[in-house]
């Protein structure tokens, strides 16, 4: 891994952590903002540079924009909770380790029947521009760019009727169950 | 080609840190955040492996994932909303009507 591909890496890394981490659903916001910037530019290293563009314009512009706008609109206060004790942060720690491995276990046995030299050359040959990923959508791909703009629209839609509807306001819940 | 192979560990790292996100925190929307997180590191690998094998059929599903995650943002925002106007918070302990 070259310098700025660590650095990008980490900061990435490092971001998610504190989305997971911080108390303050802002702060953990901003911290996805930049999660999603980093990625954006492992994907421009990787040569997918019409996905590090989309991926700053659409993630890190519209949706998180739209999450800061609901956090900013509920104001909400830190989160509240008891701190994590030794017994929860193990079982954490042993439910990570066993999703980290069952997830990139398989990923890296991926490579273990594939020559190595033939990959390298397709790698090589390949070139994933702007052009070519166009040339992709609209022909092979047609049929699911469409279905794929019906689903935005599908969104939008049921946006609205969840946002129109008539609220029933429950009454706070109280500790336990109550009426046995 | 193994500098590559390290994108898919740095992939797998973000999508258990989202998992373990998801089990920890109780706040919809941060569960929103972390569900996106582990999104990306999927899109991370699409591209990695898109990268490796020299075909761009991944970059294409990164296309459709980032689409049905616009659509999910949208959707998935309005319900934390429309939740917190009944029960006035958007922690999933206090959202509990249904548990039994």
């Amino acid at each position: 891994m070259s310098f700025i591909e660590f650095v990008f890496a980490a900061v990435a890394i490092g971001s998610a952590l504190g989305v997971v981490g911080f108390r303050n659903p802002l702060t953990g916001a901003f911290s996805l903002i930049l999660h999603l910037l980093s990625v954006a530019g492992l994907y421009a290293l990787l040569g997918a540079h019409f996905l590090a563009v989309a991926q700053v314009v659409v993630y890190a512009g519209a949706i998180m924009v739209l999450v800061l706008f609901v956090l900013m609109l509920l104001n909400l206060k830190r989160e509240s909770g008891r701190k994590m004790g030794l017994l929860r942060g193990m079982v954490t720690v042993g439910i990570a380790g066993m999703l980290f491995v069952s997830v990139a276990g398989p990923m890296l046995s991926h490579f273990d029947n594939l020559s190595s030299v033939g990959l390298s050359e397709a790698a090589k040959a390949s070139e994933g521009g702007v052009k070519a990923i166009g040339q992709a959508l609209y022909g092979r791909y047609i049929v699911q760019f469409e279905l794929s703009s019906l689903v935005l629209l599908i969104g939008v839609v049921g946006a609205v009727m969840l946002a129109k509807r008539k609220t029933v306001k429950l009454e706070p819940r109280q500790g336990g169950m109550g009426g046995e | 080609m193994e500098p590559v192979v390290s994108y898919l560990g740095v992939s797998a790292l973000l999508f258990t840190i989202g998992g373990v996100g998801l089990c920890l925190r109780r706040n919809a929307i941060v569960l929103f955040m972390c569900v996106e997180m582990m999104l990306n590191a999927v899109n991370l690998a699409f591209v990695t492996f898109s990268k490796i094998h020299g075909n761009l059929d991944g970059q294409i599903a990164v296309f459709f994932v980032m689409v049905i995650a616009a659509a999910e943002s949208a959707i998935g925002l309005a319900i934390i909303l429309s939740v917190f106007r009944s029960v006035s918070s958007i922690e999933t302990t206090d959202a509990a009507e249904l548990k039994w």
